[in-house]
Parts: structure tokens; sequence; C-alpha cells
């Protein structure tokens, strides 16, 4: 039976994620936090266990945790780091 | 064919509508038998039976139906005479050849068939039965199939093959787990009503699936829409993907809100919407499947669906879709979209991010500022009791008779919703339990903490009918920095 479909074919394509490194050592890791609340607290744990294991780590923020991060501060962020780290917390 | 006359007419035993079962023997036993077949759901059988009830006629009917159904068409035709029940697989049907009904077969005393005759035929009836079945028009009328002659099961399945199947909709998941109406291009043309297909709306978070028209117009078709309601659904649609709705936040988060279209002006009455008894639901096909095709849209177009990226804890049964509109001409204060700015007679939708609403009861308030302070305590706890403010906008639905007491009092729109923000307020020192806001976290403990930063937050509808105190506010969508979106309905 032919219907018309409520979904966007374009929206439901699978993006592959990108290889996970084999190592971080060496590697520059952006921690994001995303405003929620206490989101820092554990960033800051992370990032004491990322540099432990070699990497370098830089931090990022966007404004408020329920809008998605711009395509400027995407693109920032992979320009210049290795792998990314986004909190969620409460 | 039908068993031909001077044959043997098969025999049978079948239960009564009343008790007790009858055999054909029993009929004969006073001599020749008449036997009318139907079903319960032959248009020309109804009629036969609507002729016969108050005669003297004595006719034995077999319906072709479960008891249930054979009990419901005695009741709907009057016919008080002799029922018998005639189930699936229909063996009697099956050894008399039947083809239509109603059919109705004369046995002669000796167990042969006399005569017969297809469909309703008064003037042969009345011959065949020895009573005279009046001479109203129709006097003749092709029956239906028998139901022997069809597998019912198939039927339902081939009209399933032509779009109307649920199932198939459950199975392609286009669902809030409610059955859902197929789209089919002919329906979806119809919602359409001559607009672009390929117009857009532009992407609907958070899946950011396109909302061409054409996709709205399937998930209006899903949620039950008229193609009347299809304007409201589209300027609905079109103010909750303006940015400052920030829908992404509220289609993700962990928080039961969903979106809330009130509707404003004439079109109010040309999509049949309910602003009075029971406007909050449930009951109205406007109200309810307008809301609801805006949920699919976020759930399907979106790719919100509960449970995948819509993360919500506990959901609310809001969410499956609330469309309100305003009973402006109950009203004594100037409506929604006139406060937004519209011109009175314009058509306006308005959404809203909310939880259910909460119902508030308040019957013995002898001023208005009483009440008004009431209806703002009700809404004290909202969120959560200890965070204030709540820093997002809180939708009141006021029932006429509670706007009559404020406006009775004088109090216009503004003067209530200054008096519920000025009512609410608690020291920030019997604040700082469990959850607050930092608001709270730095005050003096005696300064005082409105539950709302500003009158401006507060949003005031009246809806409802005429008769009793009960309105109502919906629980805030919090921390999503939205504001409420207006768009004309054209």
């Amino acid at each position: 039976m032919n219907y018309v479909s409520p979904y966007d074919p374009a929206a439901r394509t699978p993006v592959e994620p990108a290889p996970r490194p084999d190592s971080l050592a060496g590697r520059t890791v952006a921690l994001l936090d995303i405003s929620k609340n206490r989101g820092a607290e554990f960033l800051d744990r992370i990032e004491a266990r990322v540099r432990e294991l070699g990497a370098e780590v830089e931090r990022y923020r966007k404004p408020l945790f329920s809008r998605p991060a711009s395509g400027e501060l995407i693109e920032r962020i992979a320009a210049r780091a290795d792998v990314c780290i986004e909190a969620l917390a409460d | 064919m039908p068993v031909a006359v001077d044959t043997p007419a098969p025999g049978f035993r079948l239960a009564a509508t009343g008790a007790g079962a009858v055999g054909l023997d029993d009929l004969l036993r006073g001599g020749p038998a008449a036997v009318m077949f139907v079903t319960d759901d032959c248009p020309t059988c109804e009629l036969a039976l609507r002729r016969l009830a108050g005669t003297e006629v004595d006719v034995t009917v077999v319906c072709e139906a479960a008891a249930a159904g054979a009990a419901r068409l005695a009741q709907r035709t009057g016919f008080g005479g002799r029922m018998l029940v005639e189930p699936a697989p229909y063996d009697t049907s099956r050894a008399y050849g039947l083809e239509a009904v109603p059919t109705t077969v004369v046995i002669a005393a000796d167990g042969r068939v006399a005569e017969t005759v297809v469909g309703w035929d008064a003037p042969a009836l009345s011959r065949l039965l020895g009573t005279p079945l009046g001479d109203r028009p129709p006097l003749r009328k092709p029956g239906c199939a028998a139901k022997s002659t069809y597998d019912a099961v198939q039927l339902a399945a081939d009209a399933a093959g032509e779009g109307d199947d649920p199932e198939a909709m459950y199975e392609l998941g286009w669902t809030d787990g409610l059955p859902t109406i197929a789209p089919t291009p002919e329906r979806v043309a119809a919602m359409l009503a001559g607009r672009d297909p390929h117009a857009s709306l532009g992407p609907v978070p958070p899946g950011m699936g396109e909302a061409t028209l054409e996709r709205l117009a399937a998930c209006a078709v899903l949620a039950g829409c008229r193609p009347e309601h299809f304007a409201v659904v589209a300027a609905s649609a079109e103010a909750m993907l303006v940015p400052d709705f920030n829908l992404h936040g509220q289609a993700v988060t962990t928080q039961p809100a969903g979106q809330i279209a009130v509707v404003n002006g004439p079109v109010r009455h040309a999509a049949g919407l309910n602003a009075g008894m029971g406007a909050l639901g449930p009951g109205t096909r406007a109200n309810a499947t307008i809301g609801r095709a805006l949920r699919l849209l976020v759930s399907l177009t979106g790719e919100g669906m509960p449970g995948r990226l819509d993360r919500s804890t506990l959901g609310n049964p809001g969410k499956v879709g609330m469309c309100v509109a305003e009973h402006e001409e109950r009203s004594p204060w100037p409506p929604l979209h006139v406060e937004r700015g519209f011109a009175a007679g314009a058509s306006v939708v308005t959404m809203f991010a909310g939880d259910a609403p909460l119902s508030i009861s308040e019957h013995r308030s002898g001023t208005p500022e009483q009440l008004a302070a009431a209806l703002g305590w009700a809404a004290a706890t909202l969120w959560a009791p200890n965070w204030w403010p709540i820093g997002a906008a809180t939708l009141f639905v006021i029932c006429p008779e509670h706007a009559d007491t404020l406006a009775g009092g004088g109090l216009s729109k503004d003067d209530v919703r200054r008096a519920i923000y000025e009512a609410v307020r608690r020291p920030a020192g019997a604040l700082r339990h469990g959850e607050f806001t930092a608001r709270v976290a730095a005050a003096a403990d005696d300064e005082p903490i409105p539950k709302w930063d500003s009158p401006d937050d507060i949003s005031l509808i009246v809806a409802g009918g005429e008769a009793g105190r009960f309105s109502a506010v919906f629980g805030p969508c919090v921390g999503m920095d939205w504001t409420p979106i207006s768009r004309e309905v054209r």
C-alpha cells in the first residue's frame, strides 16, 4: 500500500561515529560543559583522569544545556581537538 | 443455489435469543413453518423485521450472527417473534444454499421446501405467510450477501490492503500508541487542499527532519484531523519551529512537558474547536486531533519519539496532544491574541510549553483578590515546592465563574496577573530546603521571594463550561529559555 510518509529520509540516514583512538596519550581532548547543573564538577574529575593518560585538555562551554551547540563551537572543537567528551549532569 | 422446491429441508437445531434451543422438527410439529434467514448487518433485513414486528405472522427468524448481535438486531427492529442464532461458520445457511438475506423459506408439514422468497418482497411474502404486510413502499428491496457466502476475516484483510488498517500503522511505528488513520495519498491531498506539498516550514527538532507541508499533512491525517483543521495545525507548527520556542530542548528533556496550542479568533468556530464545557478535553475532535498532529510532527518527522530521542522520565497524558481554544465570547477580558498585539478579528495560535494541567477548585473566596491569591497559591508548588521563582511562562485557564468573580470586582487581566504575582511570596529562609534557586540561595532569610520573576510570566485565558468553579494551571517547562510564540492562522 502506498502511504505518504511523515518521515524525512535525509534525517534518518545513519551517521558513522568517528573511529575511537587507541590511546589518549599525546592527544588533545575537548571537554564540553553544556551548562547543566554540576556539569563542571564532573568534568573536573574527567580532566584529572584524562591528563593522567597523557592527554592535553581544553575546556569548552555552551551557553544553555537545552539548545544544541552552535555550528561555530562544533567547528572550533573539531579543528583543535582529537576527542570531545560532553558532560551531562544534574 | 437455494434448496430446490420439493426437496427435503435440511434439519437444524439452533439456540434461541431468549433461551433454549429450537429444531426444525419443533417448528413442523404444528404444520408448515416459515423460516426467514437474516444477518445483523443488512438494512433490508432490518426493514423486513420492522415490517414483521407487531404483525401476527408466524415466522421463525434465523440470524447469521453471534448471540449478542442477534439480540441487538431484535431490539433495534422491535421484532418480538422467535429468533434463532446461527453463528459462524453458518452451517445451516450453507445447508440451505443461502446466497442472499433476507431469504424466506416455507417448509411444508412433510419437511419439504414449499417455496422460497429472496429479498424483501411484500406482496410475495404477504401471500406466502398468509398475512397482509401492508403496501408502504418500498414493496421490494434486494438484500445483502449471506455471511455464509464470504470469508469475513478475509474481507477485513482485503479492506486493510486498501489503506485502513491501524495495525499497518503500528507496524510502521506511525503512532503515539493510539490507533492512527493511514495517510493515503488521497487523504493527504484532501488535507493539503491545494497547498504546495513541497513548501517547507523548516527542520523539526530534535532529529531535524524537514517539515514539508506534505509531511505535516500526513501527521494531520494520522492524528485524525479533518481538512478544516489543517490551517490551525500549519500555523501551530510554524510557531513551534521558531528558534525562540526552543522545541529542541522541549523534545528531548527528561521533563514531562509537551506543546500546548492556544487558539483565538474566528478559526475556533470554523475548525469546530470546543472552548466551553470540558475545554481541556476529552470529547472534541478538533481539540484532540490538532494537538495530536503537532505531537506526531515532533515524534515522527522530528524523530522525537518518547523513549528514543524524547527522554522524558514520565511524560504526561496531555503530551498526546493539547489544543485549547479561548472562550472569548464568555471572557470579560481581551483575549490572549489581542493582548499579544493581534487584531480582535484575527485568528491566531499561540504555542506554549507545559506539563499536565493542575485543577484548582475554589468555591469560597469572598473577594476577587482572595480568589486571585488562591489561584496563585495553587500554583506555588509547580515545578518544585522550593523552586522560586519558577523562571518560565505559566499558563492559567480561568473558568467563566472565576472570571466573573475577578472581573466583577473590577480586576482587569493585568490586575489579576499582578494580584497573583503579589500574593504568592515566601521568605527565602523558608525555601532553602532541597532544591532551590540561586536567587533563594543568595537572598537574606527574610527577603520575600515571588513565585514568578514578573507578572509578565503569567498568561491567562478563559475557557470552560458555565457551571463550576474549577480553573487550571499548566505546569511550566523550566530551564529551556523558551517564550510563547504566536502565529496568525491563514
